[in-house]
């Protein structure tokens, strides 16, 4: 544990770390370009340079250990100077364009210029002129003239993905990143790219030129394509309602956790995303007329849903009572399914097990095959009755009239059991309900559409694959006249004569914590930004 | 994809991986040889090199555009490179290169149409006692005046 | 006149065959350190006769060999650096061409040394014909057993491999060289960790210049004192001085460290050419700022040069007379390290291609008055904040030359045209 000291400030860290990490723990920040944690030290930008004590020459704090009884400097006037002279190189030949460059705003020659600029040009030379605006895949588009060769992009592709798409040619001022010609820069994670560019070479396709950064606002989220459970951060933009054709959510970005997904997502939940501000969002309530959905009043819907269910439960009937339950559904939203329905009226046909939800296989990496983020809470709060049906013969029982309601959340059916099985059911029951963000073949044959709230729009928890139980937050309201679950199996529980008591989705997760073993303990508090594990692990 | 290292070139590949603990430390060896085959490391032969040392060809690229001897395509059969550097300059290389040009009416950089010569300009070849300089495909040429670029210009074969 | 050691081989027609060099005490050095020597001696041997690295560093090349691990359990390699590219040095080739074998029979000593069981002779890539009679050195020794298995039937095992390179000055630093070796990009590592801890391979590894290598076998023979007691004080021996430029005579002189940079340039390379004045010199190959012409009475040796304020560098002298443009000159240089910098760190990426734009500018008649202090404080600003040494090499002529001719400067900036005819 040697002890160092930075500007004056005394620390002992583990051996081998560096002054830059060191530098860190004391909340000192060392401007640096090609140093990302997660990546090998490249030490080529030599942003980072700061001056030891007792050596002659200052030293790159990416690369440098601390030793025993170290004392580093990180912002004398030989510091200050050398960072100004490294910034005025890496600004020779880029485009001072920030006007017209979509980084502008989270552009780290920006960040640091306005710290230790120059700001009088002594350049009269021309710049060495590059290829711009060069589509490399899917996601990515190059702007070889900005880009300042810190190599995070291409250490990205080696080390992380192993896909090695990207390179560096040439040598000198001629240098550039570059795909080989022809390929494309495609593999899985590649967003992740123009997140750790710290300038506006590689820029999101999906996002550049969708709205200036300092237009967005941010809330900490949790991806919900699959069971990893991805820690990131949800990018949006109310304050510019007509950028974008009232796009709402406009990215999404990573967010640090070491016991998830480190600083990384995968592209198929960075832009996986798009339903949340499609047109075909369910934005009323509805009854079919005529084969047609006509907007109705929460009120007159709500009302419809509960009558029916009463009138089966007042005559115990309750085995002609199907829920479909969701494994996209928070941990606080089947909870209050299994309250409402398991506990309180006592339906055993009611399951979250829809098929699926598998797709591919996990990679090894971040990709998991479970599609959906919350398996595991599902299983572990038993939304399923253990003497019950499960999802495919509860539509079964539905499709054969043994159900006379069935009420579905989320799940497309139509796409699990096919179109023709759920026309079946459509008429064998006498109430079909669909309660989802957007209209598919399901909410098609419904009697009655409930519209709620996308992932974005509400708060709560999902449990990864792991038992990491994670928050997610609302960073908007739902549209229209969506709800988030909770609210309307609230309004529901309040017709059923069952009323919940909960203001807030931490009351439910107190009261689950409270009653359902593997979260006892639990609070919104104590899992923090990074979540934490269910008790019983290893289930 | 009919291109193929010929089976002589085959051995030598074996025998060059034989001389490392690694194979891409053959990319150099390896990349020499197929240009010698091949007259220049075009995007099949690269795909060729990377398949011998099995490696992503995106790491065969960053050699390639690396080094100045490795080329993607093939020069004339004559390839004068004339020495810019200060011993050279100092000695009138900088005047020579200029003969030479006009004499060919090529540009440094440039092939002539009918792919005889190669004109380009390169850095110190570490033979200033013979300044001025140039090489001639592999052969160093020095002590260099006009009369006997005129003479390399008029038989190079007898040159190289 | 004086001794010679490597070069006397220069002049001895055939030295480059075996059996020439054989009737010249050839491998004898190579019999007395397998029979009678262990590899610390040999090593200590080396030490004391104050042998210096005569690529440009001058570090003592004992002491070199002296931070190998001895037990270390991964192999140890020998590379030899013949990537000669500094611009005015040109001993490499010579030797290679003339006396291989002085330079196999330093290698099998050095392996022997440090215990490297395998040695890669990285020679740069223009060198054919260097290489090719390197190649059938090494082939004539494999075939009488001075090399490969058993050598001179002791248990000594050594095998030598060529690694041509493809066209690229940095590799001629160690590490590049290592990179370019292993199959890379010439990008120079960051250190420490040193290549004699961890280097190619990720082993243990010596990296000599050809010429400290020659070396050896003289010194093996003759002893150290003898060695060390032809140079100066922590200079020892000879060393091959490339003379080019200006001079009657340009060649490859062969004199003891600390010979005056004048008796050089009258007495062994003739003098100025067409009897004119002489204006400047770069005393240690291209990067070693240059010397004006009234400190030429400096003492040859890496000691001396570096009180001079310049470097003995390569042993590359590059002599210009009065006629010398010296903007144009510096011009030249700088295109050189911008041409030649690898790209990977930004002080040197940037800053040579800056330094090399101004100066074509004040060629071109459009300089400006601030543009020498703004060439310098360029170049101060690349000055050890680089990865390696090239990023100095590019600063320290522009330094120099700008202080020592800066009235050469103004007169372009100011006159928008050269005051040398002629050039």
């Amino acid at each position: 544990m040697p002890t160092v000291t930075i500007d004056g400030q005394q620390i002992g860290v583990p051996e081998g770390t560096t002054i830059i990490q060191a530098a860190e723990m004391l909340d000192i920040h060392i401007p640096r370009y090609c140093y990302h944690p997660g990546l090998s030290i490249a030490g080529s930008c030599r942003m980072c340079l700061v001056q030891v004590e007792k050596t002659p020459k200052l030293q790159i704090a990416c690369y440098t250990p601390v030793s025993e009884g170290m004392a580093v400097h990180t912002n004398t006037e030989q510091v200050v100077k050398a960072r100004q002279a490294i910034l005025e190189f890496l600004l020779l030949n880029h485009p001072v364009d920030c006007p017209v460059c979509d980084q502008a705003g989270e552009c780290w020659l920006q960040e640091y210029y306005m710290e230790y600029g120059l700001y009088d040009s002594a350049l009269l030379e021309d710049k060495v002129r590059k290829r711009k605006a060069v589509i490399l895949g899917p996601h990515i588009v190059l702007d070889t003239e900005r880009c300042i060769l810190c190599s995070r992009c291409l250490r990205f592709c080696d080390e992380i993905t192993k896909t090695h798409e990207l390179g560096i040619f040439e040598r000198g001022d001629r240098s550039e990143i570059w795909l080989y010609p022809g390929k494309v820069l495609d593999n899985k994670y590649c967003g992740n790219v123009a997140d750790i560019c710290p300038v506006g070479s590689l820029t999101d396709r999906d996002f550049r030129f969708i709205c200036r950064v300092w237009y967005l606002e941010d809330v900490n989220s949790i991806c919900p394509c699959c069971s990893t459970g991805c820690n990131i951060i949800v990018d949006y933009n109310l304050k510019r309602p007509h950028a974008a054709k009232g796009r709402r959510l406009m990215r999404l970005r990573p967010r640090y956790n070491p016991e998830v997904n480190k600083w990384w997502m995968c592209d198929e939940g960075r832009y996986g995303f798009k339903f949340v501000d499609a047109s075909d969002r369910i934005l009323d309530p509805a009854r079919k007329e005529n084969d047609k959905l006509k907007p109705i009043p929460w009120e007159e819907a709500l009302g419809r849903v509960a009558r029916a269910i009463r009138a089966l439960v007042d005559e115990g009937r309750q085995e002609q009572i199907g829920i479909i339950t969701s494994r996209w559904s928070t941990n606080e939203e089947l909870y209050m399914a299994r309250r409402l329905f398991v506990e309180q009226l006592g339906v055993k046909g009611l399951d979250h097990r829809v098929p699926g939800n598998i797709v591919g296989q996990d990679d090894g990496f971040l990709i998991r095959a479970d599609k959906s983020p919350n398996s595991k809470g599902a299983e572990l709060i038993a939304v399923h009755h253990p003497e019950g049906m499960d999802a495919t013969q509860i539509v079964q029982a539905a499709s054969q009239g043994k159900i006379k309601l069935l009420y579905v959340l989320h799940h497309d059916l139509a796409e699990a059991f096919g179109n023709k099985l759920i026309q079946k059911v459509s008429q064998n029951t006498e109430l079909l309900v669909y309660q989802g963000t957007n209209f598919n073949q399901t909410s098609d044959q419904a009697d009655v559409v409930l519209p709620a709230a996308a992932w974005p729009e509400k708060e709560g928890t999902f449990t990864n694959y792991a038992g990491r139980v994670q928050k997610i937050n609302e960073a908007f309201a739902p549209p229209g006249r969506a709800w988030p679950d909770g609210k309307i199996f609230v309004e529901l529980a309040s017709r059923l004569g069952a009323p919940f008591r909960y203001i807030c989705a931490e009351d439910i997760f107190r009261e689950m914590a409270d009653r359902v073993e593997p979260f006892k303990g639990m609070s919104y508090s104590s899992l923090g930004l990074t979540g934490s594990l269910v008790s019983s692990q290893g289930e | 994809m009919s291109l193929s290292f010929s089976e002589q070139a085959k051995k030598e590949i074996e025998k060059i991986l034989k001389t490392y603990p690694d194979k891409r430390s053959a990319t150099l060896p390896i990349l020499h040889l197929a240009q010698r085959e091949f007259g220049a490391v075009s995007a099949e032969v690269e795909q060729l090199v990377a398949d011998s040392l099995d490696l992503p060809i995106i790491k065969v690229r960053e050699v390639l555009t690396f080094y100045t001897l490795l080329k993607k395509e093939a020069g004339g059969r004559y390839h004068l490179q004339v020495c810019r550097n200060l011993s050279c300059t100092m000695s009138g290389g900088q005047r020579l290169l200029d003969f030479i040009s006009q004499r060919l009416a090529l540009a440094p950089g440039e092939t002539s149409a009918d792919g005889k010569f190669t004109l380009t300009t390169v850095e110190c070849l570490g033979a200033c006692q013979l300044a001025p300089l140039m090489q001639l495909n592999d052969r160093y040429l020095g002590e260099l005046t006009e009369d006997k670029i005129e003479a390399i210009l008029a038989e190079p074969e007898k040159w190289v | 006149m004086g001794v010679k050691i490597i070069s006397a081989g220069f002049d001895i027609e055939g030295f480059h065959r075996l059996q020439v060099y054989l009737a010249h005490e050839g491998y004898q050095a190579l019999r007395k350190v397998l029979t009678s020597m262990t590899p610390s001696q040999v090593t200590e041997e080396v030490i004391k006769s104050n042998l210096r690295g005569l690529g440009g560093a001058g570090f003592p090349a004992g002491r070199k060999w002296s931070f190998v691990p001895k037990d270390s359990p991964k192999p140890k390699y020998l590379v030899i650096n013949a990537d000669e590219g500094e611009p005015g040095t040109f001993k490499d080739r010579l030797i290679l061409l003339n006396t291989p074998h002085m330079l196999i029979e330093g290698i099998l000593i050095a392996a022997y040394a440090i215990g490297a069981a395998k040695v890669y002779i990285y020679i740069r890539g223009e060198y054919t014909e260097p290489a090719k009679v390197i190649g059938q050195a090494l082939e004539e020794v494999r075939a009488n057993n001075y090399l490969g298995q058993h050598i001179l039937g002791t248990d000594f095992s050594l095998d030598v491999v060529i690694h041509r390179g493809a066209g690229a000055y940095i590799c001629g630093e160690e590490t590049a060289l290592l990179e370019s070796l292993e199959g890379k990009k010439g990008w120079p590592r960051l250190k420490p960790p040193f290549p004699a801890l961890v280097g190619l391979f990720d082993c243990p590894t010596v990296i000599n210049n050809v010429e400290t290598i020659a070396f050896l076998p003289a010194i093996i023979n003759r002893g150290w004192k003898w060695f060390a007691d032809l140079g100066t004080e922590r200079n020892g021996g000879t060393r091959l001085f490339c003379v080019s430029g200006s001079v009657n005579r340009p060649g490859v002189y062969e004199l003891p460290m600390g010979t005056p940079l004048r008796e050089i340039i009258y007495e062994q390379a003739g003098g100025i050419k067409g009897d004119k004045s002489l204006k400047a010199v770069i005393p240690g190959g291209s990067s070693a700022p240059v010397l004006s012409r009234d400190q030429i009475d400096v003492k040859m040796d890496f000691d001396s040069l570096m009180a001079a304020g310049s470097m003995a560098g390569s042993g590359g002298i590059i002599v210009m007379d009065e006629d010398t443009c010296m903007p144009h000159a510096l011009w030249v240089l700088t295109r050189f390290y911008a041409h030649e910098s690898c790209g990977q760190c930004t002080p040197c990426r940037e800053g040579t291609g800056w330094m090399e734009k101004v100066l074509r500018r004040i060629l071109d008649g459009t300089g400006r008055p601030e543009d020498p202090e703004n060439l310098l404080r360029i170049a101060h600003n690349i000055m050890g904040n680089t990865i390696c040494p090239l990023g100095d090499a590019a600063a320290l002529p522009v330094i120099s030359f700008l202080e020592k001719f800066a009235n050469e400067f103004d007169f372009h900036i100011s006159q928008h045209r050269c005051d040398i005819e002629g050039v």
